[in-house]
């Protein structure tokens, strides 16, 4: 039995899973990009150093897939920014840089269209707000 | 310096990049309701991974497994990404074998 693939699955799905959540609600709060793109990069750059500095492979392993994974989710930010501006994900009226979307694209929404149940049917602009 | 971390680290960046046209595809093709299906397949390369002897080989067949199960949790969401408009929303897809029972269990998403 040879477990390094199953630590590798498991630091997959678990840094997937951290960088889906925390990117969505770091950008909902944040009020600027630059800053969690910063500290992202930043734990991903010394993890990586972590990674090359192990002489167990296990771990290694582990600490490089959470690297690469953390400065993925650095740029995450920007294209969660961006998901904002198209309501693909909802704005936070709170939030002075969301609040600016908000006024600048019309397509913002506070609204998480996708938090739903399918129908299995086209949903019309209408239905995709009072369906909620 | 170890280098086999950072390289899994980046050969699992490629293998995570195939689960985004994975998840369109199969939500598509097949629809959500074959998520069961998804996982389980995930499950089992992860459970292969443990019989393979070459650790770069393991390591890919692991990382493989864990997008699976991963891309079971996001088909709900993407289907209702399609109905939304914001994806091809296709009406003929491929019905999962025992779909009523699946209708009935609460489709994962984290």
């Amino acid at each position: 039995m040879n477990p390094i693939g199953v630590v590798a699955a498991l630091a997959t799905f678990l840094s997937v899973w951290f960088g889906h959540v925390s990117v969505r609600k770091v950008e909902f709060i944040s009020a600027t990009i630059w800053i969690p793109t910063t500290i992202f990069t930043t734990l991903g750059l010394i993890v990586g150093f972590l990674s090359l500095s192990t002489a167990n492979r296990p771990l290694s392993v582990a600490l490089g897939i959470l690297s690469i994974t953390l400065l993925i989710d650095a740029l995450e930010f920007r294209r969660q920014q961006n998901r904002v501006k198209k309501g693909h994900a909802p704005a936070n009226p709170n939030n002075p840089r969301h609040a600016r979307i908000l006024q600048e694209y019309a397509s913002a929404t506070t609204q998480d269209l996708l938090k739903r149940d399918p129908t299995e049917q086209v949903l019309s602009a209408e239905q995709a707000q009072t369906t909620l | 310096m170890n280098y086999f971390g950072l390289l899994t680290g980046i050969s699992t960046l490629f293998i995570i990049g195939l689960g985004f046209p994975l998840v369109i595809h199969s939500e598509r093709i097949l629809g959500y309701l074959w998520w069961p299906y998804m996982l389980g397949l995930g499950l089992v390369l992860v459970a292969v991974s443990l019989f393979i002897q070459a650790d770069w080989l393991a390591v890919s067949v692991g990382v493989l497994g864990a997008t699976f199960a991963w891309g079971s949790t996001e088909l709900k969401e993407q289907a209702v990404r399609a109905e939304l408009g914001w994806y091809p929303l296709n009406s003929n897809r491929i019905k999962s074998p025992f779909e009523n029972l699946i209708r009935k269990w609460k489709a994962p998403h984290l």
